[in-house]
């Protein structure tokens, strides 16, 4: 399976990992080229933490709102277009009008969370940045992107460390 | 100015005949379900008489109410209606769009006087019946809920041949078949917006009730009830 | 054998969580088949309904719905169970749902499914109930959004995108964990299905992001779908249906429901999976509280209806309240107070018999009882309306009966199916679960813990200093 050329260690845990995480980073990588891959995730430490982002319960918002004004189009607009009077209710009755918008303003909160997760995890990306399949016993994979510019002490670092996860746990 | 169609029933003449019930069925194609759908209940007529039976005997009086679609201005059976099926028409008519209906029968459980009916298989008339089959009115299939239209194919006959011969309708012109056939002339139809037809002056009544209309169904057809003075014959 | 600092055997986790997956037995084929025949005779009595006509059904005047719309609203009742469970504990940072939220989230999917085929089961003419969704079109109509099926419509479909995302995504790391872990066949399925997973720290946190947006989300729209569903009865005048108590009333029935299903479901798990050690029973016991306390709620509703109904003394109303209490419907009645109260309460208030044996039984008793409850809402109500020359009654056929018991079948089939395709305990958050109440120096015996709060860099020296070491004793 070829896979973009990238060098990695793999960790026994996620306090090694974030040894090696802290290592890289005083070698002079940059935090963005490396790559952390594990089976769990690992929001107390700071390997899981750098890649938080803010902006995705905003964009759920953004999008719940345009599902609230289609909503809101939809009925309003189409009742008034073809106004059909039923039971002495007015065409469009505010009540109603108000658990349509309601409804498409959730389906489309639910519909933005998958596309922006989607989009921006990424998924469907299986090709680009390095895997293990030790990943799936627990193990957790501290990889770099390969560059031609990669300071050499980066790399000094990530031999030692695959040579220490060779010889086994110290 | 628009019409509005309404009904009076006067109970002091109702005989129970059902007169109103064979007529309606004639005019209207509404099917004949079986003696063994009838015992399910399926049995469909649009106009009904029902008898109440006070007393005992040999004291025993009978009450006579022939029920039929009230037409109600604050119709349940409307607003329930996923498709529109159910509306009202700009004449007052509660009216029922056959080809809308997709048989969810959501309005014959929101109608309180329980008038309204469903196809529950399709229709058949034997031969030689089907040729008893009136034209103006189409005949329902499977899955279609239907009730009285205050024979709305007549109203509009008569509304058109009106327009055409460029004049207005005249009291009690169109006559649904119930109103036509009442030998003792207990049901009334006309304009409920002219103040001068014989409708309006009934609906004006003292002796007029709504049949529930606690339920604020507003429902145009006008029920007159039986004088004093006969309940006190023996 | 794998074993992190924290105590974690993967491989052991990893072996008997998947193992369902990696094999079926005869046993398996053979549930399957005898499933799978009962869910035919079903389909063939629909398909037989619909050449024939609805007629061929029970239902008839005054009585227009019958056993279709009682197992509809059963149905998207029985779908609270995930809801519950996942949501509203996830938020709540509730420690014990981990092994527990897929079982609930598969039954809220699957009950949703199911249900939702009623609405064109019963219908008159299913081959125009595509009306209801709002296109342009020839007709010059759009859907009555005044009817309150339009909003059924609206609702349960919103439900169901929302539930099937929310089952969804934590299961894509599982579906990782299987193409990496099998081979074969297999390996591609798994593959396509994980959808390119690597696991990266960006993913994890987007994932997290989502499913707790999802939590936050899925609680609203599922309080909404069963008031919507209730609402097909109250906006009608019709005798006890008129009743502002059937929002509320519907939504607890539902949660009861669903909680008493979900229990089923895990016994059978737990049974037939060989999952002891993953479903303890400190889980099957916080259910069991969790249905006491909603069988409580629901004789609340219960008794507050019926003594407002008493007490009004409305003539139509209380005609139908002695039909169901003294009348022709007691039987049934008697039975589901007993089922949905006299026996579980019990079982599930008395510390001895809150077994998972008992616990089992009242769940079984809470699923009878309230298909009753439905039934008992919807035919007696309509048979006994306003006026007395129209009363009827109501008698289901074959083709009632054999459907209901078809979407039972169904979803037990679902359900086995499912079971064998995916780890029907998410094994990831198993997992960090276990590896938060092993980084916590609390007692072992505790099971619901408040996640620690994120401090930043210098976690990782943190647990140095509570003084951890790693399997060969060394502290880090």
């Amino acid at each position: 399976m070829s896979r973009t050329a990238s060098l990695y260690t793999i960790c026994p845990d996620a306090a090694v990992a974030q040894r090696t995480v802290d290592a890289l980073l005083t070698a002079g990588a940059r935090s963005e080229d490396i790559t952390v891959i594990s089976a769990e995730p690992f929001d107390r430490y700071e390997f899981g933490q750098h890649e938080e982002s803010p902006l995705m319960p905003w964009l759920v918002v953004l999008g719940a709102i345009l599902g609230g004004v289609v909503g809101f189009l939809l009925v309003s607009l189409t009742t008034k277009s073809y106004p059909i009077v039923t039971g002495g209710m007015p065409i469009t009755p505010g009540w109603i009008t108000g658990i349509i918008t309601y409804e498409l303003t959730m389906l489309a909160a639910i519909l933005t969370t998958l596309l922006v997760l989607l989009l921006t995890a990424p998924l469907f990306r299986w090709r680009q940045g390095p895997y293990d399949v030790q990943v799936a016993d627990g193990k957790i994979l501290v990889g770099i992107n390969p560059q031609r510019n990669l300071p050499d002490k980066v790399r000094e670092v990530l031999k030692a460390c695959q040579d220490r996860a060779e010889r086994g746990p110290v | 100015m628009a019409h509005r169609w309404g009904m009076a029933v006067d109970l002091d003449r109702c005989t129970g005949c059902e007169a109103c019930v064979i007529a309606c069925r004639a005019e209207n194609n509404i099917p004949t379900v079986g003696e063994e759908q009838a015992q399910k209940g399926r049995a469909i007529h649009w106009m009904r008489v029902e008898r109440y039976y006070e007393g005992e005997f040999p004291d025993v009086r009978v009450k006579f109410q022939p029920v039929l679609c009230q037409q109600c201005d604050n119709a349940p059976c409307e607003p329930v209606c996923p498709t529109y099926a159910s509306y009202h028409t700009n004449e007052g008519l509660n009216g029922q769009v056959y080809n809308r209906c997709i048989g969810t029968r959501y309005c014959a459980n929101a109608c309180p006087y329980t008038v309204r009916f469903f196809n529950f298989f399709n229709p058949a008339w034997d031969k030689p019946l089907h040729l008893q089959l009136n034209p103006d009115v189409s005949v329902r299939q499977v899955g279609i809920m239907e009730k009285c239209t205050f024979c709305v194919q007549r109203i509009k006959s008569a509304e058109i041949r009106a327009k055409e011969e460029k004049r207005e309708l005249k009291d009690g012109e169109p006559a649904p078949a119930c109103v036509q056939t009442c030998p003792p002339r207990a049901l009334v139809f006309g304009d409920l917006n002219d103040p001068e037809s014989e409708v309006s002056r009934l609906a004006r009544s003292h002796r007029g009730v709504k049949l529930l209309g606690e339920l604020g169904t507003q429902p145009k057809v006008t029920y007159l009830q039986r004088n004093e003075w006969n309940d006190n014959n023996t | 054998m794998t074993t992190t600092p924290d105590q974690i055997n993967h491989d052991l986790i990893n072996h008997d969580l998947l193992r369902p997956v990696a094999r079926a037995s005869a046993r398996f084929f053979l549930v399957v088949a005898m499933l799978g025949l009962v869910v035919l005779a079903g389909l063939s009595a629909w398909g037989y309904q619909l050449y024939s006509g609805i007629g061929v059904a029970g239902i008839r005047r005054p009585v227009f719905w019958g056993f279709y719309i009682t197992n509809f609203v059963f149905w998207i009742g029985i779908s609270h169970a995930g809801t519950l469970i996942s949501a509203i504990l996830r938020l709540a940072n509730a420690g014990w749902r981990r092994p527990v939220t897929r079982c609930a989230e598969v039954i809220t999917v699957f009950a949703l499914c199911i249900g939702a085929m009623f609405p064109v089961i019963h219908l008159g003419r299913p081959w125009v109930a595509f009306w209801l969704v709002p296109y342009p079109n020839e007709r010059g109509l759009w859907p009555n959004y005044r009817s309150p099926l339009v909003w059924d419509f609206f609702a349960i479909n919103t439900y169901l995108i929302g539930s099937a995302t929310f089952l969804i995504l934590p299961i894509i790391p599982d579906f990782a964990l299987c193409r990496d872990k099998f081979s074969g066949w297999r390996k591609t399925f798994y593959g396509v299905l994980a959808l390119g997973w690597r696991g990266t720290q960006r993913q994890w946190h987007r994932l997290e992001t989502a499913m707790h947006i999802m939590a936050i989300v899925i609680i609203p729209v599922a309080v909404s779908v069963h008031t919507i569903v209730s609402w097909d009865f109250a906006m009608t005048p019709v005798p006890i249906w008129h009743s502002t108590i059937f929002a509320p009333y519907f939504v607890a029935g539902a949660i009861f429901s669903g909680i008493a299903a979900l229990i089923v479901a895990m016994v059978f798990l737990r049974h037939f999976l060989h999952l002891e050690e993953y479903l303890p029973t400190v889980c099957f016991e916080n259910l069991g509280k969790l249905l006491l306390l909603m069988s409580l709620l629901w004789v609340y509703f219960v008794f507050a209806e019926r003594l407002t109904i008493w007490y009004g003394n409305q003539p139509a109303e209380v005609a139908v309240l002695w039909l169901t209490q003294n009348g022709p419907y007691r039987y049934l009645f008697w039975t589901m107070v007993a089922c949905n109260f006299l026996i579980p309460f019990p079982l599930l208030a008395i510390k001895k018999l809150r077994t998972i044996t008992g616990i089992f039984v009242a769940s079984i008793t809470v699923v009878v009882g309230m298909w009753l409850e439905r039934y008992l809402i919807i035919v007696p109500s309509l048979s006994r309306k306003f006026l007395p020359y129209a009363w009827g009654t109501y008698r289901p056929t074959w083709v009632e009966i054999t459907i209901t018991a078809a979407t039972f079948a169904a979803m037990a089939l679902l359900y086995v199916v499912f079971a064998k395709l995916v780890p029907i305990i998410s094994i990831w958050e198993l997992k960090v679960g276990m590896r938060e109440e092993s980084e916590s120096s609390s007692s072992v015996g505790a099971v619901s813990r408040v996640r620690p709060t994120r401090s930043g860099r210098g976690e990782h020296e943190t647990l140095a200093g509570v003084g951890f070491k790693n399997s060969q004793g060394v502290k880090l």
